[in-house]
């Protein structure tokens, strides 16, 4: 059973006239980590909102195609069915946190599950625990920081044990500190709980780094996926659907044309310097400048 | 600036915080009530005094009540002032210009009314010091208030110094394209406020649309029942207040409807 | 030691700060003392965490908060002495959020309504417009509800209704965060136009790629304090500095630091400047 199974799907906001998605069809493994890059209105938001659910019941519009859930049918089973299998986080901090305690946010999503109160204990300090916020409890989202809120809303959404999590931009917002904070969070979650992830971002620089695979998102259509090395070794595919390429793809992409070869793929700094030094600093020890 | 208005809890380990609060917003409405029940100027005073033993037990300090019941205390010195003015019945006169008569009762009412006042203040001013709205807002749901209302007063609550800060920030931003929002008649400022008013509530649509698909990814209202991560219990010092509640609110009621008691 | 800018004649100087120090309401301390000048013409990015100060101290410098002590001189008067309605029609200030500033029902509405508060005529004020409208490339939408535009619009409209008020200097508050990379390109095109005009730009921002490309001048603050002032290159080979302010130098500067023991300087700041090192250090493979 396939995580997501999306099947030539076709989504318009109720009074828009362009496809928010056109023709998509998408398959997610369980464990996979897909990093969904596009920029404005490329649809991978839309694409977030279809995972659980929001379209088609809390989100009017026309959906066609089929979209399946660890086999379930979306447009056939109410959104609070797929809360225990897909946790989903939005782009805003403010948004999405709205209760007065870390607490009380954590255990909201058990408590509407009617969870036994020694469960949503459990629970909330496992969540906390993973996000990083252990110890948070009583703190009120207004006195967070950005980086912290989003953290929150991961474990508020992790509380209710879904196979899946999706992020929308989820560092939109953040500065360094927060999206270096928030990145380790999911890289965590990948490697050592090989949890489902569905992230969608518009910045190729953290993606790179861990991403089973990376799909690429314009006006709604599909143009590309597969594992991140070959889906990010060209800068100006990426540059062509509004997302800035990872500077060490770009460092990698330049020295291929320079040297006329296609041996360097770098998608973090250390490969890029590791494969820097074995191919070319080290041709002249002791260096001339 | 707005969540220090709402928000006006302290923390701190005293008998009144620890009480179930579900027992003090019922003191709370039984000594309001109290306060209006008795006409007797010195069993209101003794009233005040017994409140202030409570903000006392509270460790809520002089300066931090006078700050927050500033406004109160104007309004209180204001009823004591204009009471005689508007109520010239009674004797003995004390002084008459034309039609306005200040009488030696009327004073003594003004005085009176002043001290109940200071007395529904003070006393609703000790819950908000020694409960959590986390708390009072349980406290209502497990009173019977349905969990959608608690919820939706919560949320109220937990977004008013977000919104708060938009709204200066939105202030701050239309200032710097020149808007003077102090300048001019009625007219001209109510005009000038759309422009802050919009953004707001762009905002807050678009805050209240995210909040709505993350209150349905939670599975809120996924079904009837619903069980909470922490709960109310009361304990046996609980009842012991309720019931000394209870006497405190029936003796007078008693003395006052039943035996004709001037108080 | 911070590299300043004093020795600048006065006229030069169309922004100064002194010892400036502000606490917020509720007892927060967040700028220490700071000594500021900024001269006409400029491209400064004022960089920093969160909490570091930026953004209240781009917030002193068009009157919108007074100092607590020390002070701020814009054009030789301190900000103190001017309401903040005058000093807009010096010192500009467009939001990171466009939508705290969009309210009205066309484009062309919305980048009058600065000028028109300053009180200029009607026919000063619509040149004004004119100019705002044509330096963001906003005359196809002038009609157009500004609220119903995409994110990268909304903000040349924000930034527009701040231009139309001509100030000299232009405060932007993270332009680049939201949009895609070609809005962004086109974006940083345009200040680039500007400031050739002779317009000062202060740029508030944590996007360190965005600053190697554009500023010529960085500020860094930390804790509410400058802890340098110098230009690109100097920022960027400073590693310490960077992490002191939570800030992450673009990953091609990272790289250039680490391959620094073999002959690579470590300021570079983009990728072709880096395989252009490359390519004379090792190269030909």
């Amino acid at each position: 059973m396939k995580a997501l199974e999306l099947r030539d799907v076709r989504f318009k906001y109720k009074g828009s006239e362009n496809w928010a998605l056109d023709r998509v069809s998408l398959e997610v493994e369980k464990g996979e980590f897909v990093t969904v890059l596009g920029c404005n209105g490329s649809g991978k938001s839309t694409l977030c909102l279809l995972t659980n659910g929001l379209i088609p019941h809390a989100i009017q519009g026309d959906l066609q195609g089929s979209v399946e859930v660890f086999g379930k049918k979306v447009a056939e089973r109410p959104v609070a069915e797929f809360a225990t299998k897909v946790g989903i986080v939005f782009q805003e901090p403010e948004s999405q946190l709205f209760c007065m305690s870390v607490e009380e946010e954590v255990a909201f999503g058990p408590e509407n599950l009617a969870v036994p109160r020694d469960e949503i204990k459990e629970r909330v300090e496992w969540a906390l625990e993973l996000v990083g916020m252990r110890g948070y409890n009583s703190r009120s989202p207004f006195s967070l920081s950005g980086g912290q809120k989003q953290r929150v809303a991961i474990a508020a959404a992790l509380s209710m044990r879904p196979e899946m999590l999706v992020l929308d931009e989820p560092a939109y917002a953040l500065d360094p500190v927060g999206r270096t904070g928030l990145y380790s969070v999911l890289r965590d979650l990948k490697e050592k709980h090989g949890m489902t992830v569905i992230l969608a971002e518009r910045d190729a620089e953290e993606a790179a780094a861990f991403s089973d695979r990376i799909v690429l998102m314009k006006d709604g259509k599909m143009l590309g996926s597969g594992p991140a090395r070959p889906m990010l070794s060209d800068p100006d595919r990426l540059r062509n659907i509004g997302v800035r390429p990872p500077q060490v793809t770009e460092v990698a992409s330049l020295l291929n044309a320079r040297m006329r070869t296609s041996k360097f793929s770098f998608l973090t700094v250390e490969e890029a310097e590791r494969g820097i030094l074995e191919s070319i600093l080290t041709s002249r020890k002791g260096g001339k400048r | 600036m707005m969540g220090g208005f709402i928000d006006l809890y302290t923390e701190a380990d005293t008998f009144l915080h620890r009480m179930d609060p579900r027992v003090k917003i019922v003191a709370v409405l039984f000594l309001s009530l109290l306060a209006f029940i008795l006409t007797n100027l010195t069993l209101l005073l003794a009233l005040l005094v017994l409140i202030f033993v409570l903000l006392f037990l509270a460790r809520a300090t002089i300066t931090r009540t006078v700050f927050a019941l500033k406004f109160v205390l104007r309004f209180m010195v204001l009823i004591v002032v204009l009471w005689p003015i508007f109520d010239p019945t009674g004797t003995p006169v004390l002084a008459s210009l034309g039609p306005l008569k200040i009488t030696e009762p009327a004073i003594w009412r003004g005085v009176t009314s002043a001290v109940r006042v200071g007395c529904l203040a003070t006393v609703w001013y000790i819950l908000m010091f020694t409960t959590s709205q986390r708390d009072l807002v349980r406290a209502l749901v497990k009173i019977g208030v349905r969990f959608d209302f608690g919820l939706t007063l919560a949320i109220s609550l937990r977004f008013l110094p977000t919104f708060g800060a938009l709204i200066d920030s939105i202030k701050d931003a239309q200032r710097a394209r020149g808007l003077e929002l102090s300048k001019g008649g009625l007219l001209k400022r109510s005009r000038n406020y759309v422009a802050v008013l919009v953004p707001t509530i762009v905002s807050a649509l678009r805050t209240a649309d995210t909040l709505s698909l993350a209150l349905q990814s939670r599975a809120y209202g996924a079904r009837a029942d619903r069980t909470y991560l922490r709960d109310l219990n009361m304990r046996s010092s609980d009842y012991a207040t309720l019931a000394v509640l209870v006497a405190l609110l029936v003796l007078p009621i008693l003395a006052k409807f039943v035996m004709n008691v001037a108080i | 030691m911070i590299p300043s800018a004093h020795g600048i004649p006065q006229e030069e100087k169309i922004i100064s700060t002194r010892n400036l120090k502000f606490t917020y309401e509720g007892g927060v301390q967040a700028l220490h003392g700071l000594n500021l000048d900024i001269r006409h013409g400029d491209y400064v990015a004022i960089v920093g965490g969160n909490g570091s100060g930026k953004t209240t101290l781009a917030k002193t410098l068009n009157g919108l908060l007074k100092p607590t002590s020390g002070t701020v001189v814009v054009n030789g008067r301190p900000t103190s002495e001017q309401k903040v309605a005058a000093l807009a029609k010096v010192v500009g200030y467009a939001f990171q959020n466009p939508d705290h500033q969009l309210f009205c029902s066309s484009v062309e509405d919305e980048v009058r309504f600065g000028p028109q508060n300053l009180g200029y005529s009607e026919q000063e004020v619509r040149q004004k417009v004119e100019r705002a409208i044509e330096a963001m490339n906003l005359d196809k939408l002038r009609s157009v509800a500004p609220l119903s535009l995409r994110l990268g619009e909304r903000r040349r409209v924000s930034i527009a209704s701040v231009i139309a008020m001509d100030p000299q200097v232009l405060i932007l508050d993270e332009p680049t965060t939201g949009l895609d990379s070609g809005e962004s390109l086109e974006l940083m095109d345009r200040l680039k136009r500007l400031n050739g005009e002779g317009k000062t730009i202060i740029l508030i921002t944590h996007d360190m790629k965005v600053v190697a490309e554009h500023a010529r001048r960085v500020i860094v603050m930390a804790n509410g304090r400058m802890i340098l002032d110098s230009d690109c290159r100097g920022v960027f080979s400073d590693l310490a500095i960077l992490g002191e302010s939570s800030l992450e130098p673009p990953p091609v500067t990272k790289l250039a630091h680490r391959l620094a023991k073999h002959g690579i300087s470590p300021d570079v700041v983009s990728a072709e400047e880096l395989v252009v090192q490359l390519m004379k250090s090792g190269g030909g493979g």
